[in-house]
Order: C-alpha cells, then structure tokens, then sequence
C-alpha cells in the first residue's frame, strides 16, 4: 500500500511541475470552459428540476474548487436555496429528514441529529462549509440540529465513498454547504421571519451590495423555540399527556462573505461564519434530567484562484472552531486550521486534471484530554471525457496523520450516455471507491479508555445506476436508479471494560441497498404546473464480524437503520401561488444490535401554501405550512417525543 | 328429613374441618422461576425485566411492557419485593410498583428522584436510597433518602440527607440502615422520626446490605479486600467485620447454599479477566477464587431451588446480555439471550 502511495505522491508531482508551461487567460474564458465540461454530467440530480448544470458567470465558484466534474459515475443531489425557502431558520436536519431520502437520528426538534447515509453510522458523512471540513475532530460527526439553513446557499449531497475527492469520513457520503456570492448586482437587502408553534421565532437579515469585481455580503439571524409540544409520556402509569419539559432552544449567528475579482483572472474570496446555540436538553421519557448545551461556532475561509490558459490555481485557508460546553461544567474545545493549494488544467479538451496538498493542524482541548495532530494530503483527480457521451474518471488520496499512513483511497467511475432522442436519454453510470475515516481524537486519546493504537475505519463501495430524462411538449421527467454495495471494515465501537470504556476495531458492515429518485413536471395551462418529486431508499447495513463473543447482532440490521425510508413532494401552482402536499414514510428502526426490539413506522404529512409577491419595489414571499397534518404520535428514536400536529407562518421581503 | 339434612352438614362439617389443607391461593405467572433485571443502556432508558422458567426453560421477555402495555423506560438498578408489592428501582428517576403475582402496575413514585438506587419499607412508608445530583467534579454531596407514605407510591413527602451515595438500604420495624458508598458509612434512620439517630465509619466502600442465614450483614469492599461487616440490629452497631483477601471485587454478590458467597471480581485494565469467586463466610476461606472465569460480568444470582448460580453478561452494551447458567462446579450449563445490560436476579 505504502508503494501504491508513492506512486501517487509522485505522479502528483509531475502534474504540479508542469503546470508551469502554461499561459494567462481572463475568468470570463475559464468559466465558459468550465460551463461546457459541467454539460455532461448526467447523473448529477437538481432536487426540484431538470436544470442544466452549468455555472453562470455571476455565481463563480468561489470558495471550493470544482469537484463536481471529478465525480464520474456516483450519485449527488443539489438542493438550492428555493429548495430551502420554507426551512428558513429551521435547522438543516428538518429538511433533509421531510425532504430527502436521507435519514436523521433525531432527538427531537432542534435536538441532536446525526445522519445515517447507507447504511453506515453518523461519523461516516464529510460535511464540508465552503470548502472547509466542518465534523468536529473530537466526536468525527456533525449535529445537523445546529446547521440553520440560514448558513449556506445550496447543499449539495454526495452518495457513497467519496474519500479520494474529500478525504477522511466520506464514507456513506458527503454534504458540502455553501455560499454563492454573485457579482454585478448591486444593492440588494432581504428579511425574512418564520413563526411556529411551541412557541418558535426565527428571523433574518441580511444586505448584499455587488459590482463587476466585487461581491459582499452580510447576513445575521436569530432563532428561539420554547418546545413545550404535547406528547403521551410512556413511562408514567396511564401514559398521561403531557408538555414537553426542558427543551427550550436558542440560535443566533452571523455571516459575512466577501468576494473580489483581481485583474480579471485572480479571484479572492472570504467567508465568515459565527453560530451559537444554547439549548436546554429535554430528558428522555422516564428520566428527569436537566442538561444544558452550548455550541459555539466559527468557521472561516479564504480562497485565492488564479486563472491561465486551461489552468487554474487555488490556495485555500481556514479555521474552525467548535466550542461545546455541556452542563456548563464540561467544556471542549476544538480547532482546525486548514492550507490547501490544487491546480486544475487539462490537457486537449479531453482530459482534465485536478492535483493538490491539504494540510490540516487539529487542536483538541477536551474536558479530559488535551491532544494536537498534523493532518497531510495529497490528492489527484483525472477524468477523460473522449466524447460528450462518455467520461471516465480516477482519483487518488493518501493521508498521513500523526506518523500514520491512513488508506491509499483511490476511486474509479465512469458515465456513459446513450439512446439519446430529441425528448428522452438515458445515462449509465458507475463507481468503485475505498474510503476511511482517521479514528476521532476522542478515540485516541480520550482519558480514560483512549486507544492509541485504534486503526482508521476502511470501507470500499461500488455502485452503478441509470439516470433516464423525458422531455416532450408541456411534460418534463427525470428519474435516477441507483444500487450501491459496500463493506466497512475496521469499524469503531466503544465496548466497556470493566469500568472504562474503550474503542476497538471489531466490527465489520456490509451495507447495500438501492436509491430512487423521480421528477415529473407537467404545465397544465399557461398559468397552472403540477410537479411531483420524490425518493424512496432501501437500505440493508448487516454486521458480519462479531463485536464480542456470542454477538447476537451478528447478521442482524445495524440499530436505527430503517430498511425503508420513502419521501414524496407534489405541489401545484398558479402564476405565483403554490399549494403543496409532503409525505414521509420511515420503516421501524431496531434499537438494538440483535433487533428484538422497535421503533415503530411512522408516516408524516404536511401541508402547505407559498406565495411569492410584489409591491412597488418590494418583492417576497409568504408561505402558511401545517405539519403532520394528521397529529401522528411518533417517535424517530425511542422514548424521544416528537412534536403532533403544528404550524407556521413565514414570510420574506427582498427590496 | 330434618334428621338427615343435620347428618349430611355434620358429616361435612367433619370432614373439612379435619381437613388439615386449608384452601389455598394459586401462586401468580411471577412468583415462581427467576426475575431477571436488564438495567438498559445509558441515554436508551431500555431497562426491562425478564422472566425465566427453571423447571421448562422458558423465558418471557419484556415483562413489564408486555403486561402493562407501555415500556419501563428507565435503567432498571433494582428488584426489591416488600409488603406485597414488587418495586422496581429505575437509577433515570423513578420506582414502578408493581403486583408481584400478575406484574400489572399498582403505582410509581415519578417526581423528586434524581438517581434512586435501592428501596425499603417500614410500617407504611417507603425509603428510597438516592444519590442525588452530581455536581461539577461528579460527586454527589446532596445525597438523600426520599420518604414516601403509602406503599403504593405516590409524592416523596420529605428527603433525609444522608452521607454521599446511599447505594443499599434495609428496614425493620424501627431503623432504616443506610450503606453510604461514597462517604464510606453506615448510617442509622429512626423510622419512627425519620431523623439519623446512628452514623459509623466502615472499613471499605458499602454496598450492599443483606439477610444472610437471619443475620443483617453489610458487605463492603476496596481494591484488595472484602469485608462482610455483621451488624447488631440491637444497637445498630457493627457487631464484627470477615475480611476475606480478594483482589479486585465487584459490588456485587450473591448468597449460595448454607454459608457460600459468590464474589464477582475484575482485573480491570488491561486484561479485564472477570471472575466468579466462591467464599465462605463462617469459616473465612476463599474456596475457590478463579470459580468460574470470563468477561462482562455484571450481575450475579444464586437460585436455591436448583442450586444453580445466574452470571448475567452485559456483553458491551451495544446489544442485549446474556446470561449464564451454571452448576455446582462453576461450569456452564445453559446460555440465555436476555436485555440490554443484565445486572441481577430476584429469585422466588
């Protein structure tokens, strides 16, 4: 493996030093080349339509560097901000559990949620901000109740191994959060307000101004929620109703992007991101406790692209920091600063290159331990694109953490489009991929049961798919089938001894499943469209090795993994009202390793009315929303209540 | 007529009057076999209660949701039967009363608990043994034991501070006696005032209070030595101290035949070999130290109708325990699948 690596390290290199021959050419020519190499990916999913994707000349990628076209042959998703517009304030968690496939661990509104992707467990997602890998070192996930949809513009979903493109913890998957700062236009300012039951406010603000070389924008908000919901308290005799207890949540934050264009072909752009949350932690049915949590957050990022001649350069900075204090007695604290530089060229409009390092210096001051580690990489992505109907990409990573080489992760994929007509094409697709994760900083040194010699977890994954698009008169459809399988070996779990716990590498997944997502637009007269969308998910996450001696999950479904998860969106619209209907259906989840006991299905509807308006100079809209319609008593985790039947009201102005 | 009719009833009256076997009430599902407590997972509360058949090998699961139609919902620490009831002692906060013969709920104690450990009864009240709230280095100085004033549950009516982490409590008529694990005493409560009227200082770390062979024993424990302190119940003093010389014993034990004790023991890190060790109280021996050997013990019982001893494993947490069946050689016999984290036994 250490050769393999090598090998890697020097063709990256190569690539790097001949770079140097090229020549200087202005944005507006990189962008039209980078606009025509996007056309081909088919496979690639817009949440709510066909749009082609390309880049725009006023939404330049400002901050990561482009991935996407490396990413031949696996599934993503893109959800834009629209997408988002009746989450405004709402925590990233409610939509992607009322919108997507996805499925979330959740405690409970605005309470701890951790996605599951495949099967795999809530440390087995990358979650980048910006470009910036934003899971905490320490814990190696990401609470997704704490990411308002107010932090980012778009959200874009990776399925499957993805440790060559994003390196450590892209196992199931990735998420990549971002800002789009536009240029050249002008003053813009916006507010917005959401007001629910349980008492929920949220609000926002934020003002814009952009010319032809620079972009700005600021934005702040506030969220509050008391939570005080109804639910049956099952661990009392008669299972009285009762009000939620302790549960109270508080949310503000700010954000500030910046962006310039530097003598047309160099580009510098800096996000700033600050989130605070202080969240009363509502107690399990039949416990009584009265915990306290306050995550603080910051997250920065400042890029730096350079533009020649089929070359482009991107120097990357960042700094994160997690600050949680628990119960107000335990803090941890967590930095990240990150380096990164990667060259993009190609070669002959066929064959397109990525190369890059990323160093990472993680500083952890835990309640019990204090621990600092240097993070290198060096990654190199190709794809060869002889035609427009057929791609191939491979892509290589080797991390070394602390001395320690993690997995040499490489991926292959390809994408093939074929019986295309004038209304309909098809495209197949598919991907090989070996993933890891670089054990947390919790599981090395954690004092006590920190294990020091704990492998990096390892999993390889291939998938294969067929994306099917139907254009005719008034009806557009686009669906994507994909069947993906996966082994994740190595797999951490903290096991008591005695009275210490401690992680092993003792267990091992094998995860498949398949992935369905459709999207039929139909415009019924010039004013009226009727659209329906949705995802159904199937997903098998079996334990193959045992844990401990006589494991009685062995070959069981992994806890909390619903089999099924089925989430479907219709909505029809007249000029600028729209009424629409979503539905979620999740299978039971078994709460323990040897699935004797459950969690029971739950099906969830809302309901809703959006409407977009104009007032002189003023735009905006107003939306009313009823959720869980029907008042279904349900619970995503056991004895964790979630809230019946509730409503809300928002509404936005854009001047 | 008259005559015979007189006959028949003195005949009868006769013969059930001499009948020395008076009717008697069948015995519930629950009070025979073996109740198994699975204490659940941390942050689960999936604390359950199985039922297990000696004589058929049967095992019924989820008793007390099956009976009562809603979980248990807490980490179970405790099985104590008094007066009639079963009390089921959950450490998240609460005490479930239930019928020993049927399981159906009778009543719970669901407010003014923090982390209730044991339970006693005396006269009509109930004491529950709490360790209170941690505190911000995880000691627990705000101790209690909560007084509640009907057997079948109800409000906490008055908290007796107490010496840190009351874990084990016994009643009589007049005293309640605390074993303070934490602050390393026992504490005496006049039942009658509810007031301390009595405090020692105790060699090792109390934690278990216990009838053996009708004397009130408290054993207690540090990293090299057990102690099986014999208390006086007629000046609640500690009347003598067995020290027995074991290594790295757990808090818990079990009463075997006549004077026999099995010991749980650990090694700890980073072998963590765990032991079943076999002593005996009136001649002071380790009979056998090594009994029986493995890993994830966490709960011991001794069944004196088949003479067999429970091992409960709580085989990680991260699923259900087992439990092993052993015989009079400490070797295995039969292994059950039962809850998240087995943790004792109550034999009826």
């Amino acid at each position: 493996m250490v050769g393999v690596s090598v090998k890697a390290i020097l063709s990256i290199a190569c690539a790097l030093l001949s770079m140097a021959a090229l020549h200087g050419r202005q944005l507006s020519e990189v962008l039209e080349t980078d606009t025509l190499r996007s056309h081909v990916i088919f496979n690639h999913e817009d949440s709510s339509s066909a749009k082609p994707d390309t880049l725009e000349l006023a939404a330049v990628q400002v901050w990561a560097g482009s991935w996407k076209k490396f990413a031949v042959g696996q599934r993503l998703l893109t959800y834009s901000k629209d997408d988002m517009r009746e989450f405004e304030g709402l925590a990233l968690a409610e939509f992607l559990q009322a919108r997507t496939g996805l499925f979330l661990r959740q405690n409970g509104p605005d309470m701890l949620a951790s996605l599951t992707m495949r099967g795999t467990s809530a440390g087995h997602n990358a979650v980048f901000w910006n470009g910036l890998p934003i899971n905490s070192p320490s814990l190696g996930q990401t609470d997704f109740s704490v990411l308002p949809t107010g932090g980012f513009e778009e959200v874009e979903v990776h399925f499957g191994g993805g440790a060559a493109l994003f390196g450590t913890d892209a196992i199931g998957g990735s998420l990549h959060l971002k800002t789009q700062p536009k240029f050249d236009q002008g003053h813009q300012a916006r507010a917005n307000s959401l007001v629910g039951s349980f008492g929920r406010w949220n609000w926002g603000a934020e003002y814009a101004f952009s010319n032809q070389r620079i972009a700005t924008r600021s934005k702040a908000y506030r969220t509050s929620a008391q939570n005080d919901f109804h639910f049956r308290d099952l661990s009392k005799p008669g299972t009285p109703i009762v009000n939620q207890p302790h549960a109270q949540v508080k949310q503000w934050g700010f954000l500030q992007d910046f962006a310039w264009k530097v003598r047309g072909n160099q580009l510098i752009g800096s996000a700033f991101w600050w989130n605070e949350t202080d969240r009363q932690i509502p107690p399990i049915m039949g416990s009584n406790t009265q915990d306290v949590q306050q995550d603080k957050s910051l997250r920065w990022a400042m890029d730096y692209t350079r533009f020649w001649a089929n070359t482009s350069l991107h120097v990357k900075t960042g700094w994160v920091r997690d600050d949680q204090t628990f119960n107000i007695a335990t803090r941890n604290l967590t930095d990240q600063l990150l380096g990164s530089a990667d060259v993009d060229w190609s070669l002959a409009s066929k064959l397109f290159f990525k190369s890059g390092i990323r160093h990472t210096h993680v500083i952890g001051k835990l309640s019990t331990y204090m621990a600092r580690e240097n993070r290198t990489e060096v990654y190199h992505a190709s794809r060869y694109q002889p035609s427009e109907r057929f791609s191939l990409s491979i892509n290589l990573r080797q991390l070394l953490y602390d001395g320690t080489w993690a997995p040499f992760a490489p991926s292959l994929g390809f994408e093939w489009a074929f019986g295309k007509t004038e209304t309909q094409g098809l495209t197949g697709l598919g991907s090989v991929s070996r993933a890891f994760k670089v054990p947390t900083l919790n599981d090395r040194f954690w004092i006590p049961g920190g294990n020091p010699d704990i492998l990096p977890e390892e999993s390889w994954s291939g998938e294969f798919g067929l994306a099917h698009r139907f254009s005719k008169n008034k009806t557009t459809l686009s669906q994507t089938f994909t069947r993906f399988r996966m082994s994740v070996d190595n797999w951490i779990i903290w096991l008591p001894k005695g009275n210490i716990w401690s992680p092993e590498n003792i267990r091992a997944v094998q995860n498949d499943g398949f992935e369905y997502h459709a999207h039929f637009e139909q415009i019924l007269t010039r004013d009226w469209k009727f659209e329906l969308s949705g995802n159904y998910a199937w997903t098998r996450a079996l334990q193959t090795a045992a844990a401990t001696e006589n494991d009685p999950g062995l070959g069981k479904q992994l806890p909390y993994t619903p089999v099924h998860k089925l989430q479907g969106l219709a909505s029809i619209s007249k000029g600028n009202l729209r009424i629409f209907a979503n539905q979620q259906w999740v299978s039971e989840r078994f709460v323990t390793t040897d699935n004797l006991s459950t969690v029971a299905p739950y099906y969830l509807l809302d309901l809703g009315l959006q409407s977009q308006w104009h007032w002189g100079p003023l735009a905006g809209q107003a939306g009313f929303q009823i959720n869980n319609l029907l008042d279904t008593e349900y619970q995503i985790m056991r004895l964790r209540a979630m809230p019946g039947r509730n409503y809300q009201f928002n509404l936005s102005i854009a001047l | 007529m008259k005559l015979f009719r007189l006959l028949s009833f003195l005949l009868a009256w006769a013969v059930f009057a001499c009948n020395p076997e008076t009717p008697k009430e069948p015995l519930g599902e629950y009070e025979t076999g073996v109740l198994i407590a699975n204490e659940g997972a941390f942050g689960a509360n999936d604390g359950e209660v199985f039922h297990y058949v000696p004589e058929s090998e049967t095992l019924k699961t989820n008793v007390f949701e099956t009976v009562n139609g809603r979980p248990f919902a807490g980490l179970l620490q405790a099985i104590v039967e008094q007066q009639g009831r079963m009390y089921l002692v959950a450490n998240t906060g609460k005490v479930e009363i239930v019928n020993p013969k049927d399981f159906k709920s009778i009543g719970a104690v669901t407010a003014d608990l923090v982390q209730p450990r044991s339970l006693a009864s005396s006269r009509d009240k109930l004491y529950i043994a709490d360790w209170g709230p941690y505190d911000a280095n995880f000691n627990n100085p705000d101790s209690y034991v909560a007084v509640v004033n009907s057997l079948d549950g109800g409000s906490v009516a008055k908290k007796i501070k107490v010496p840190r982490r009351p874990e084990s409590v016994f009643a009589d008529e007049n005293f309640l006696y605390i074993a303070n694990q934490a602050a390393g005493k026992l504490t005496i409560v006049s039942t009658s005032t509810d007031a301390i009227v009595g405090s020692e200082d105790v060699l090792g770390a109390p934690e278990k209070l216990q009838i053996i062979n009708g004397r009130l024993f408290l054993y207690a424990r540090d990293a090299d030595r057990i102690y099986f302190h014999e208390i006086n119940r007629g000046n609640q003093r500690i009347l003598s101290t067995r020290t027995f010389t074991l290594s790295d014993a757990t808090a818990d034990f079990a009463k075997g035949e006549r004077d026999d004790i099995y010991v749980i023991t650990s090694s700890g890190w980073p072998d963590y070999n765990d032991a079943v060790a076999k002593i005996n109280l009136e001649t002071e021996k380790i009979i056998k130290a090594d009994w029986h050997v493995g890993t994830g013990f966490y709960g011991i019982g001794f069944d004196p109708n088949t003479k067999q001893v429970f091992v409960a494993n709580h085989a990680g947490f991260t699923g259900n325990g087992t439990v092993s069946i052993l015989d009079a050689n400490g070797q295995e016999t039969k292994k059950l699948n039962v809850g998240r984290g087995p943790n004792g036994f109550f034999m009826k």
